[in-house]
């Protein structure tokens, strides 16, 4: 091959960079696809009934799925069973594990994301006899032996939007989110809806980090909360995945209020962070595998604030040593409690953005 | 007011780390070494820095640490094109590959967790007039590789090298050396960059976060010609059009547009900076042609 260095073959060479870049990201989660099976076995003794978890991502600290693992082992405890993890690295491994676990033919297979409803459709069609349980997401076609259990985190969020209404010193709120979908808008529409009930004259705006990798860009997510702040905003709703830590920097910075997502994020910025829309993992698998053993299968659950899948870190025990500003704020927190129960004896319905 | 001091503060510390980033594109640029590699290094810097300043409680040891193993990484790219001869394009993205996975890998490793490393004590770069003291930095560089590459005999050697080794090593040049040389600070200035945005932009470390910038500042380098000054004109653009992106989404602008505001800039300037030089090109020709002497 001739080796010629000019300037004109930089267009060309651009071309290659393009080209090579798709391919060789290919071939590299091509190599990965030798998969990650962490089996931890759970228990020895057989007999029981055994549980399979695959999750989308490697659990290690990512306390969402740490919840799900908890979740797992609790109801192989409750039904005297055994249980298995399948942790996934890439797509190409999440293809394998659920391939694994089927194969392995558990009483149920559990799955923890969106990433899988593609091949739990795949999978319950091949494998009719198999009960599945999908949890944060679903199939969207229903089969018999596929279960989901779904959040209503706009109901948490609305909560949270409450606190900040009641705690804003300015009258403005906002929410800096991953990305424009309506299933992303759950966290900042009813974040504003509740800050307006709250606080009437409260007034509200969005930022979408976006970009390239909308998910792990903090200094971009940061920079969306600096234009909030610059606008007077006090009270930042952040859910933007790695992102969220640079929204703390933000609030942080200047002496504003931010709010966390998932689990009790109020220790990565303490006197930042208010408080946390906290999403039960755990409880939505537990008590999903209970459901599909009891032959009550193939539906899907949603769990909010009424079934205990979705609250505040403020609302639960523990918010004395949980290092969450709303600890400070009684009155906020009893106001906060009202308006949950009214929520959860359906008195009050908060707008889903995800199904518009 | 849509142009105000914040927009401006924004946009410009959204530029700094892609300027650092984009300087040593264009000095490789100059030296002809093509090099996409700054995305890798500037995410190797991200994590040496982040690493640096917590288990030495300095950020300026961070800031260090960044620049060194930065150059070090960047020898992968010297030794493999210049020593070895292979396509300085495909080890540029065995780099960028390698970083991540490297990153993430060391993250699991030396911190136990995955995904992001974020803790209150972790000591960040101190602000000097609202700007972290690598964005002065980053302004003097332009201001030294201008002059360097302009008047210094070091810059015109190395642009000789870039344009015409053979002729350059007839007078006792030695091309390798210029381009190791220029290879290993643009490590030195992506290992800035990172930890500029890893102890200044913010102050943690997630895996992936340099986020495309090192792309940005090889798109910079080709928009300012390897210029030091239009390369900082091009970081200028792209970090304006990233604060008034941000802006436009408050007026209601829906994130999917906001977020093309930057390559629509990037095509519009690339367009009319090309249509520019086929002018003057034109002009210039017959008289070029027309005369020899």
């Amino acid at each position: 091959m001739p080796r010629t260095r000019t300037r004109r073959s930089r267009s060309l060479r651009l071309a290659a960079v393009a080209t090579g870049s798709v391919l060789l990201a290919a071939a590299a989660t091509g190599c990965n696809a030798a998969a990650k099976d962490d089996a931890a076995d759970g228990g020895s003794k057989g007999g029981g009934a055994s549980f399979t978890l695959v999750t989308p991502d490697p659990v290690g600290q990512n306390e969402f799925l740490k919840l799900a693992v908890d979740g797992v082992k609790a109801a192989a405890k409750t039904h005297d069973g055994t249980q298995k993890v399948y942790q996934s690295s890439d797509s190409a491994s999440q293809q394998q594990n659920v391939q694994a676990a089927v194969d392995a033919a558990p009483d149920v297979v559990v799955l923890v994301g969106f990433e899988f409803a593609d091949l739990v459709a795949q999978q319950a069609e091949a494998h009719p006899k198999q009960q599945f349980l999908m949890v944060d997401a679903c199939t969207t076609k229903t089969y018999a032996n596929v279960s989901c259990a779904v959040f209503r985190e706009h109901e948490g969020v609305y909560l949270a939007g409450a606190e900040a209404g009641l705690l804003s010193g300015s009258g403005k709120v906002g929410a800096v989110v991953v990305l424009d979908t309506g299933q992303f808008r759950r966290y900042s529409d009813p974040f504003a809806a509740g800050a307006k009930e709250a606080a009437p004259k409260t007034s509200a705006s969005t930022r979408f980090v976006g970009g390239q990798s909308p998910f792990d860009d903090s200094a971009r997510a940061k920079e969306q909360a600096n234009s909030l702040l610059a606008k007077g905003t006090d009270q930042v709703m952040a859910a933007a995945a790695a992102g969220n830590y640079g929204v703390f920097e933000a609030a942080e910075a200047k002496g504003a209020y931010a709010y966390g997502v998932d689990v009790n994020q109020c220790t990565s910025a303490p006197g930042t962070v208010v408080d946390n829309v906290i999403k039960k993992t755990d409880v939505a698998v537990q008590e999903g595998i209970g459901q599909v053993l009891d032959g009550k299968g193939g539906k899907t659950v949603s769990y909010g604030l009424k079934e205990g899948g979705i609250s505040l870190t403020g609302l639960e025990d523990g918010v004395e040593s949980s290092k969450c500003v709303i600890a400070e704020h009684e009155d906020v927190l009893k106001k906060v409690e009202a308006l949950r129960d009214r929520i959860v004896s359906g008195e009050l319905t908060v707008d889903d953005p995800a199904a518009k | 007011m849509f142009f105000d001091s914040d927009l401006l503060m924004s946009a410009l510390r959204a530029l700094t780390p892609i300027l650092l980033a984009a300087l040593g594109g264009a000095l490789c640029e100059r030296a002809g070494v093509f090099n996409i590699g700054l995305e890798g290094m500037m995410l190797m810097g991200c994590f040496t820095a982040v690493a640096t300043s917590w288990f030495t409680g300095s950020p300026w040891l961070g800031v260090l640490a960044a620049a060194l193993a930065a150059a070090a990484y960047s020898l992968i790219l010297a030794v493999g094109s210049v020593t070895l001869r292979g396509d300085a394009v495909v080890l540029g993205i065995a780099m960028n590959l390698l970083a991540v996975g490297l990153t993430s890998f060391l993250l699991r490793t030396v911190f136990g967790v995955q995904g992001t490393f974020d803790d209150p004590s972790l000591a960040g770069l101190p602000l000097v007039g609202g700007f972290s003291p690598l964005a002065y930095l980053a302004w003097a560089a332009v201001g030294v590789s201008a002059l360097l590459l302009s008047r210094h005999v070091w810059g015109l050697r190395l642009r000789g090298v870039g344009e015409a080794p053979e002729a350059a090593a007839t007078l006792g040049v030695s091309p390798a050396r210029y381009k190791y040389a220029a290879v290993l600070l643009s490590g030195v200035l992506c290992g800035l960059a990172g930890a500029q945005l890893a102890l200044g932009n913010v102050t943690l470390f997630s895996e992936n976060m340099t986020a495309g910038r090192g792309w940005i500042a090889v798109v910079a380098v080709m928009l300012g010609r390897a210029l030091p000054l239009g390369v900082l004109l091009a970081a200028l653009l792209f970090g304006l059009a990233e604060a008034a992106g941000f802006r436009l989404q408050g007026l209601g602008m829906p994130q999917q547009a906001t977020d093309a505001a930057p390559y629509v800039v990037t095509l519009v300037a690339l367009f009319l900076s090309t249509a520019q030089r086929r002018r003057r090109a034109a002009r210039t020709r017959p008289s070029t042609t027309g005369v020899t002497s």
